[in-house]
């Protein structure tokens, strides 16, 4: 389940990253977030393009919290 | 030499007399006009044009007084001045109600995308702040300052965008407007200082 503070999927002012090859959620976490461990806001934020939080693609554009 | 007889005095008493009493008339009627001209545009003077409005009404009471006095000689030399300054007051008032209006009019179509906009800001920093809050270790380029700067901010741009939406919703768009503009600068500034801005 979403944080209630995560902003609305449609909010234009929510960060945006493609992802690159040999991305992790966990990776994406540590540079936006400096804790690798916070991945899950990641993962609950883009469970409309994510099923799972191990698989992400290249070119994949994710929503950052 | 001979003084004037009795009667040449009292025929030139009369004489003056007659005359003042001929401009009493004209000038009750003059000073009545001026102030009804003036009290159909008081309100719309006072709220557009105060100082000047204090001004005419000070010339208005001058001749007033002069009309107390029974210079009505005196009033009726000061109306053509005090009918202009009525004028002006109305003309300056009219095209500073014209102007506020327009203002207000553009105030309104500017605080759309604001009020669009600004929520969604705050929302994204909100959520931000909430998940740096959680982190053992902040990102690069964001301290521990930044973050205590952008949570303070988060509650004083709350504050803020309340006070703004008041103001539209009273219909005061131009007081609106420079309140949102303001948090949503202050939304950009933090946004930029939490990294939020590729």
């Amino acid at each position: 389940m979403a944080d209630d503070k995560t902003p609305a999927a449609d909010n234009p002012y929510t960060q945006t990253y493609v992802v690159q090859s040999g991305d992790t959620l966990s990776k994406i976490a540590q540079k936006y977030y400096g804790d690798a461990s916070l991945y899950t806001k990641i993962f609950q934020a883009n469970r409309d393009v994510l099923s799972d939080p191990n698989k992400i693609s290249p070119g994949q554009k994710l929503r950052i919290p | 030499m001979k003084k004037p007889s009795f009667w040449v005095l009292s025929i030139l008493a009369a004489v003056i007399i007659t005359a003042c009493a001929n401009q009493r008339g004209p000038a009750e009627q003059a000073v009545t006009a001026a102030e009804s001209a003036l009290t159909n545009i008081r309100d719309m003077a006072n709220r557009y044009a105060p100082d000047q409005l204090q001004a005419v009404d000070a010339q208005l009471n001058g001749v007033k007084d002069s009309l107390a006095k029974g210079d009505y000689k005196g009033v009726m030399a000061a109306m053509p001045a005090l009918n202009t300054a009525i004028s002006n007051l109305k003309d300056t008032a009219t095209a500073n109600q014209q102007a506020a209006e327009a203002a207000s009019a553009k105030a309104k179509d500017a605080w759309g995308p604001l009020s669009s906009d600004v929520p969604k800001m705050v929302d994204a920093i909100s959520s931000r702040v909430d998940i740096l809050s959680k982190s053992h270790h902040l990102p690069k380029g964001v301290t521990k300052d930044t973050l205590a700067a952008a949570k303070s901010g988060l509650d004083s741009m709350k504050s803020a965008w309340s006070d703004a939406s008041n103001a539209a919703t009273s219909g005061d768009y131009t007081t609106a407007v420079t309140k949102g503009q303001a948090v949503k600068d202050q939304a950009s500034q933090i946004m930029q200082s939490l990294g939020m801005k590729s």
